[in-house]
């Protein structure tokens, strides 16, 4: 039909109006595609890994050494494949650690990416990150403990996906901690002592518990950590399945504002054309044809839109992929793993809401007959609607009431207004709490209420007096049992309880009123924020917990919430933690100190505080400078939506401005009688979000808490409040710098020409 | 084509105030002729057009083109009557902005199972040399030359002329009318010229005068004057 031809004219004549709102739609199926196609190939590589490198099921560590006959009768027994793996943590440059793990055969075999797997005695492959890290390439000789090592490939590992230290650990580091393997000749003459874990894999959940009874009546379990419990391979899981939750919601959100801008301009179009439209049916073109050329110019925003947003999506997929992946340690077992149900999605869905909302919009316009298309539009009736009754809103200067008629006129056009500046703070607001809330957390969980230096955790139950300053502790795994006497949605909830000596100098836990709250672990129960969030435990709540490794249970009131950001945790007086767990009153299982301790056998890991403060701030670097990220991509959709109103406004006014500017106004008195009547609308927009956005982003936090594992405090200060308010002022007048430049070019024969239409 | 009115009456409401647009109108419009529906303002040809080109509906009378009644009719099969029937011409010209001359005729043929060859009427119409200006380009003449084109490319039976001069000079609007006439002859079209310029009446076969929605007279011409001789008002 020749009429397609106006359609490409017509856009290059509104090119702005149209860009703009394809932008919105590329930027929203971009979104969509490419962290649905990077969640998706992320789950392909983690799923793969797992099955083709035997991920463990489990695994344990045992106080004496178990004989290889004994492995292999219970194997056999439970239906189980299970293999003894050595490690050992050692120092590289003074304040890395370096994990060295011995080559496994059957279970976590590894995965090398590059180079190949170490095979002499002064061989070993490193993970990439690590290797990244430190700048070390495949080939490169390493010193390690005084020994001159060759790093022959480099390597993943099924259970270390998520490359944490320790399983209380939550953010990885690999600039202070790395694994890698080697054989087991060179593992042990790095260091004095190994671990032997022994990994499992296949069974049944009755098979695996049956074995650990039978561990555990055997021999002195220290440690059994189930796959399911172990944060290294649950990590890259919930994220997954959290992602996947998640990340529609801000793509749909930018698609609606696309949408809305899109029927706003077709509105417009048609009730512009009404004219030509009655001349196409007066000369015979039928209804169903009209339709179709109008549903063309949303179905060609929709097309270019939809496709653009695609490709685009689906290539950022891979560096986003890549990112992931490098941050969970999953080998790129494949390169990009098309998901066509998220093509289909990002394709089906854009274009089925576009062209259905379009059908019902220009659908009424087109039921009309050809005359009443051709006569002139009605005149307004120019009656006052009841906003402008309003007593105080009649006074005021003509300008005032000109402004305001305007304004109460167009009220969809407000509607949009407030929802794109609605969305633009949203972002910034959730920019700027991410900002404050990692070095908020950090500074309160790890200075105002950790004081210690270091958390010694030992292998076996300590007697002796700990040096001065030192204090004392028992820590135990523990599963949430009931709240409140019902077992509730978050049974089996893992926690760590820390019997504490009340008086300890080394942790002042702290309330929300900043007081020290110590004391109140004789009485109950103190826990972290993150726990209090995923359990929705108050001050009072009555509390039930399990023993991890017996089916001990106790029960406690929550005596008090401590603002411990960080992990799921219950402080208890110490004497009562150790009766809970089934030790005598007097023994620890751990200390904080400020001294660093020597290397001792009996110690089965250290934390440092200031290696979790520096990881902490690794992360939260980078969430600053995300920040500006966030902040350039509200301003830029707050931009174009604001343009694309403004822009419609002059348009529709512009007899009226060509008509001011006859009888003598300027341009700057023309933009602000018909441009800049939405500041106030913009400012109240602005000051409304504010609040909604805290909201909305301490929900969100809450539901990240089981996730994550750690609570980011919801601030928003005074002065966050101010830039971000400048910042949305700012997109505000860009938006009004284009559109006043629209004034300029209204001609003065337009008011004419409208009165010749 | 022939076009027979019987007692055909429109009233339009506004609120309380009823206009009545069309009274007991009767005509007669015999096939190949050019008509000229004469009157001023207010006086109910636009109307007139209006209903025998199917874009608006009488409220009672009988309008038959043809063998087919025209009341009955759905607003489908209207469509499909100025579809294939008609062709209509505007004061206002009404092209598409967007369009150039060549495309907006372009808009008219793709109707037609019938059209006439586009560059032929182009030069008929003396705009083959524009054919590909827009037309913010042309003069209001050019305009209207345009407009004829695209009602003509579709090979109508009936062209039904809105005041195709009210916006012309008299050179202008009489090249115009030569041109209809010519459609007229060369292509046996039914032309229904509606205007308040007496002096088309000249020129028409049959002249009809309305005054405030009723028929006050109807004659035929024995003698029609070649279009550049008409008078001008």
């Amino acid at each position: 039909m020749i009429l397609w031809k106006s359609i490409i004219r017509h856009m290059k004549d509104k090119k702005f109006q149209y860009i703009g709102v394809t932008l919105l739609l590329v930027i929203s199926i971009m979104l969509y595609v490419s962290l649905s196609m990077a969640i998706s190939t992320l789950d392909n590589r983690n799923q793969e890994f797992q099955q083709t490198n035997n991920q463990e099921d489990f695994h344990f560590i045992v106080a004496s050494s178990i004989e290889d006959n004994q492995l292999k009768d219970w194997g056999e027994q439970f239906n189980l494949t299970l293999e003894k793996r050595f490690y050992t943590d050692v120092t590289y440059q003074e304040d890395t650690t370096l994990r060295l793990f011995s080559k496994s055969d059957a279970v976590n075999t590894p995965y090398i990416s590059e180079g190949e797997m170490p095979s002499d005695d002064n061989e070993i492959a490193l993970s990439p990150v690590f290797a990244k890290a430190h700048n070390i390439s495949v080939g490169d000789d390493m010193n390690v403990k005084g020994q001159s090592i060759t790093v022959t490939g480099l390597v993943y590992l099924p259970d270390y996906i998520y490359i944490l230290e320790r399983e209380s650990d939550l953010i990885n580091d690999p600039e202070s901690f790395g694994i890698g393997i080697g054989s087991k000749r060179v593992i042990e003459s790095m260091a004095s002592k190994t671990i032997t874990q022994i990994v499992g894999e296949g069974g049944t959940e009755e098979s695996i518990s049956s074995l650990k009874d039978a561990v555990t009546s055997n021999y002195s379990l220290l440690k059994w950590l189930n796959a399911d419990d172990n944060p290294r391979i649950e990590f890259v899981e919930s994220e997954i399945q959290g992602a996947r939750a998640t990340v529609t919601t801000l793509p749909l959100f930018i698609l609606v504002l696309s949408v809305m801008m899109v029927l706003m301009i077709m509105k417009r179009q048609i009730e512009m054309q009404r004219k030509e439209i009655g001349t196409l049916m007066a000369l015979g073109y039928r209804k169903s044809e009209l339709r179709r050329h109008y549903m063309l110019h949303a179905g060609f925003i929709s097309l270019v839109g939809s496709l653009s947003g695609i490709i685009i999506g689906a290539a950022l997929s891979i560096p986003i992929t890549n990112l992931y992946s490098e941050y969970y340690n999953l080998p790129r077992v494949s390169y990009f793993d098309w998901d066509i149900r998220v093509l289909l999605i990002g394709f089906i869905v854009p274009n089925v809401i576009l062209l259905l909302m379009t059908y019902l919009v220009i659908r009424k316009p087109l039921t009309q007959s050809p005359l009443t298309l051709l006569s002139p539009k009605d005149m307004s009736t120019g009656k006052k609607s009841w906003l402008e009754k309003i007593p105080f809103l009649e006074k005021g200067s003509f300008m005032t009431r000109f402004r305001l008629r305007l304004l109460i006129r167009s009220k969809a056009r407000a509607f949009y207004i407030l929802l794109g500046i609605m969305f633009s703070t949203m972002l910034l607001i959730f920019g700027f709490i991410s900002y404050g809330a990692m070095g908020s957390l950090v500074d309160t969980t790890y200075k105002d209420i950790y004081k210690y230096d270091y958390a010694v955790h030992y292998n076996t139950l300590q007697q002796e007096e700990v040096e001065e300053g030192a204090s004392p502790f028992t820590a135990g795994e523990i599963n949430v049992k009931e709240v409140n006497g019902e077992s509730s949605k978050v049974l089996d909830q893992k926690a760590t309880i820390y019997g504490i000596q009340p008086e300890t100098n080394q942790v002042q836990l702290l309330n929300d009123d900043d007081k020290v709250v110590n004391v109140k672990t004789k009485k109950g129960f103190i826990i972290s924020q993150p726990l209090a969030t995923v359990l929705g435990l108050n001050k009072g709540d009555q509390l039930t917990i399990g023993n991890a490794y017996n089916n001990e249970t106790i029960t406690k009131q929550v005596s008090g919430i401590s603002n411990v950001y960080i992990g799921h945790a219950i402080f208890y007086e110490k004497s009562n933690v150790n009766d809970f767990l089934g030790y005598p009153k007097k023994v620890y299982t751990a200390k904080w100190t400020n001294e660093e301790p020597d290397q001792q056998e009996s110690i089965l890991f250290m934390e440092d505080k200031k290696d979790m403060i520096e990881n902490f701030e690794s992360t939260s670097s980078l969430m600053r400078y995300s920040i500006f990220g966030i902040s350039a991509f509200a301003f830029f959709v707050g931009v174009i939506v604001l343009t694309l109103i403004t822009n419609l406004i002059v348009e529709e006014n512009s007899p009226s401005i060509s008509l001011f500017k006859v009888m003598g106004y300027t341009d700057e008195e023309i933009s602000k009688l018909v441009v800049n009547i939405y500041t106030p609308l913009v400012v109240l927009a602005y000051f409304l979000s504010v609040p909604i956005g805290v909201l909305a982003i301490d929900q969100m936090m809450a539901s990240l808490v089981e996730q994550t594992g750690f609570s980011l405090p919801v601030n928003l200060t005074w002065p966050m409040v101010g830039i971000g308010f400048g910042i949305i002022m700012v997109t505000y007048y860009v938006s009004l710098f284009f559109s006043r430049r629209k004034v300029t070019k209204v001609s003065l024969q337009e008011a004419l020409k409208k009165q010749q239409d | 084509m022939s076009i027979e009115l019987t007692d055909v009456n429109k009233i339009y409401k506004s609120g309380e105030v009823e206009v009545h647009a069309l009274k007991q109108a009767s005509i007669d419009i015999p096939d190949k002729q050019i008509v000229a529906i004469l009157g001023p303002s207010g006086s109910g040809k636009s109307t007139l057009l209006n209903v025998i080109g199917g874009i608006d509906r009488h409220d009672s009378g009988t309008i038959k083109i043809d063998e087919d009644m025209l009341d009955n009719m759905t607003d489908k099969t209207l469509t499909e009557y100025r579809r294939h029937t008609l062709g209509f011409i505007f004061q206002q010209y009404n092209l598409i902005p967007t369009l150039t001359v060549q495309e907006n005729v372009e808009v008219g043929r793709q109707l037609s199972q019938n059209p006439l060859n586009m560059d032929d009427i182009l030069e008929k119409v003396g705009m083959l040399d524009k054919k590909d200006k827009f037309p913010f380009q042309l003069s209001g003449g050019e305009q209207q030359r345009v407009a004829i084109a695209r009602a003509l490319v579709k090979n109508p039976r009936l062209l039904l002329c809105d005041e195709p001069t009210g916006a012309l000079d008299e050179e202008t609007g009489k090249k115009i009318l030569s041109l209809l006439k010519y459609v007229n002859e060369t292509f046996d079209t039914t032309v229904c010229i509606i205007t308040h310029n007496n002096g088309i009446g000249e020129m028409a076969h049959k002249v009809i005068r309305m005054k405030s929605g009723e028929i006050i007279e109807a004659y035929e011409n024995e003698a029609p004057l070649d279009p550049e001789k008409v008078s001008w008002v």
